[in-house]
């Protein structure tokens, strides 16, 4: 425990200093982009037949402020707020705290690509075994030429074939937004089977987009296991089948875990692609906009967000590893 | 229930791998008997089919590998070659040990050698799993290990040495009666393989058991075995007490093998390799004998039949030279 205590602290610390190391960078790329939102906002009231006089009044109106710091003012302000986890103002969103705006996208993000990734995570590493111990068969074939097929596919033309096909040929699944906007939100079970119906096509992206993955992943692992001296000895200890078998997925899915913890960072960021093909308000979606929107405190709160999802799923990752893995546990034992 | 050493008859015993160029023989025609309560040491070069029988003694030759022709009866279990799923399962580990090479990892990495332990006790419907652990920590002492540090260690935690010996506890904690070390000392350091040696002497004796050792190691063998066969590119081309077959070998093959040995004292010169090189499933010859193209005694007979083991008293030689001196 006290290794597992002491590793923890080691990266909670390194975390840390990466978090403000990719803030700061982000935070100048950012204000590095040409153009600010109060001139494009400008822009577009001009593009849109305003006169100019009248189009600057207006935004001054809309926005209420003008920023007037130098660079390195804003930047001393934001590391001051990123302490007491205050993102700043979105500019977009009539002035509503960075942090609340996000909150309000994540649950429409985190709540499909959980339930996808663990869905592939599944159905992949079940279906891998099989590829793995049928792999002379026909079945094998199959199951290892469907991982391929699908992997190959990017998710963004699998979302579009899902949508072209389940919301336009044949529409039997909605294919637009979260939920319909007929019922009342709340805990009924009108909202929420709405809310299940627009879920299908995305989560379904999801899943199939990472299944290829896992399917071929977990099919190589296994097929490493069962070659390994061990399991040729547990048989020929006369073990029993169904404990020779968790030898073989235990030690299998082992190097899996990483990278299903390393992948749940990820797709925080990945699914851009999904939302805008399904119309879906979370975070790929509002990354989108804020980028258009040239909002700095969203970008940058956006991008904040993804790397602590994947900082922190990698220190999850290690210390998962450290727990399920003894090999990995002892190491510092031993020198202590 | 007393169990008593087991003898083993091994008769025609014939292993084949499936190639692309059809099911090639690795094991040809092997008869071999284990008497009771003896070590019998195989030795022969890699590729020459000795892991091969010895898997063929658990029935558990690994595909793309089958048993094509002949059995191997052991006492209290019938023909090996002919029990199947269950039964098979269950010969294995309770009646017969298999211990592995120790540079192989034979324990899973991600357990302690008691949970798996446990394991195998549940395999066999152990139901005093208590009185197997005690067991264990018993074989464990007594082979020098400190026994409840070592069933509370994973793999990783165990020096070669010491997981050779779990290796050993784990094919006879369950009272198995015929044992099979499969190179048990290679990759070992020499005081380690000594030490090895000397247990599996002891523990053969005290136990009451029948040993078969499968080694490249002639010294291994001269050191533990009562009884030696040679063999080579599958086939047994000399068998006998180990005294005599390495005191006055009769096979070209076993011949070679010895003088290729270096003194300990003298000049390392005195050795003389082999010529040629060992054959490979695929060099194997169809016909005729296997050791032919090394052969210095090579004769016209030699390239069309394959010579059949003439037994002479306790020793038997496969070769139509020794054959033909004998008989003239």
């Amino acid at each position: 425990m006290v290794v597992i205590a002491r590793r923890l602290a080691g990266h909670l610390a390194r975390g840390v200093v990466m978090i403000l190391v990719v803030a700061t960078i982000s935070f100048f790329i950012v204000r590095s982009i040409p153009g600010d939102p109060i001139a494009a906002h400008t822009q577009k009231l001009i593009e849109q037949g305003m006169a100019p006089e009248a189009a600057e009044q207006a935004t001054r109106v809309l926005y209420g402020f003008q920023a007037t710091g130098s660079l390195w003012e804003q930047y001393g302000d934001y590391v001051a707020g990123l302490l007491t986890f205050d993102l700043g103002q979105s500019v977009t969103h009539a002035g509503a705290p960075v942090t609340e705006v996000l909150g309000e996208a994540a649950k429409w993000t985190v709540l499909p690509v959980l339930a996808g990734t663990l869905l592939s995570f599944l159905v992949g590493i079940i279906l891998g075994v099989y590829a793995a111990v049928k792999r002379s068969g026909k079945l094998g074939d199959v199951l290892a030429v469907s991982g391929s097929l699908l992997h190959g596919v990017p998710q963004y033309v699998l979302g579009l074939l899902l949508s072209a096909i389940f919301a336009t040929l044949i529409p039997i699944l909605p294919g637009d937004g979260p939920v319909d906007i007929l019922y009342e939100p709340g805990f009924n079970a009108g909202y929420i089977g709405s809310l299940a119906e627009h879920a299908v096509l995305p989560v379904a992206t999801y899943t199939l987009a990472a299944y290829g993955g896992w399917v071929l992943a977990m099919k190589s692992s296994v097929v490493t296991v069962l070659g390994d001296d061990f399991i040729l000895a547990a048989e020929l200890r006369g073990m029993k089948r169904s404990i020779v078998f968790r030898y073989i997925a235990r030690n299998a899915i082992l190097p899996l875990f990483t990278i299903l913890a390393l992948s749940l960072g990820l797709l925080l960021g990945g699914a851009v692609f999904i939302e805008r093909i399904f119309n879906y308000p979370g975070l790929g979606l509002l990354l989108i906009e804020s980028i258009t929107m040239r909002d700095y405190a969203l970008m940058g709160g956006a991008f904040l967000l993804i790397t602590v999802s994947i900082i922190v799923a990698n220190i999850l990752a290690d210390l998962f590893y450290s727990v399920i893995d003894p090999r990995v546990r002892s190491g510092e034992e031993v020198s202590a | 229930m007393a169990k008593q050493a087991p003898g083993v008859r091994i008769d025609g015993l014939t292993v084949v791998y499936k190639t692309p160029a059809g099911e090639l023989p690795a094991v040809r025609d092997v008869t071999l008997t284990l008497e009771p309560g003896t070590i019998t040491g195989i030795v022969g070069e890699s590729g020459s089919g000795k892991s091969t029988m010895a898997l063929s003694l658990l029935n558990a030759v690994q595909p793309p590998g089958r048993i094509a022709a002949g059995s191997v009866e052991i006492d209290g279990l019938g023909d090996v070659v002919g029990l199947r799923g269950e039964e098979l399962r269950k010969a294995r580990g309770k009646h017969i040990g298999y211990v592995f090479q120790a540079a192989q990892n034979s324990l899973n990495p991600l357990k302690t050698v008691g949970k798996q332990l446990l394991d195998l006790g549940r395999s066999h419907g152990v139901d005093d799993l208590r009185g197997l652990v005690r067991e264990a920590k018993e074989l464990l002492g007594r082979m020098g290990l400190d026994g409840a540090r070592v069933l509370d260690s994973h793999q990783h935690e165990l020096s070669g040495g010491m997981r050779q010996r779990v290796g050993i506890m784990l094919a006879l904690v369950l009272n198995a009666h015929l044992v099979v070390l499969d190179e048990p000392t290679t990759a070992l350091d020499m005081i380690t393989q000594a030490n090895i040696l000397k247990i599996v002497r002891e523990v053969h004796a005290e136990r009451g058991l029948t040993t078969l050792v499968i080694t490249h190691d002639i010294g291994v063998v001269a050191e533990v075995a009562d009884r030696l066969a040679v063999m080579y590119g599958g086939r047994l081309v000399e068998q006998g007490p180990t005294r005599h077959v390495l005191g006055a070998p009769r096979h070209p093959y076993t011949r070679g093998l010895i003088r290729a040995i270096p003194r300990l004292v003298g000049d390392i010169a005195e050795a003389q390799a082999l010529p040629g090189r060992p054959p490979t499933l695929a060099t194997v010859p169809k016909e005729g004998c296997v050791f032919r193209e090394r052969c210095p005694l090579r004769m016209d007979v030699c390239d069309t039949v394959d010579p059949e083991a003439h037994a002479d008293g306790a020793r038997a030689v496969a070769c139509h030279a020794v054959t033909v001196k004998e008989h003239a």
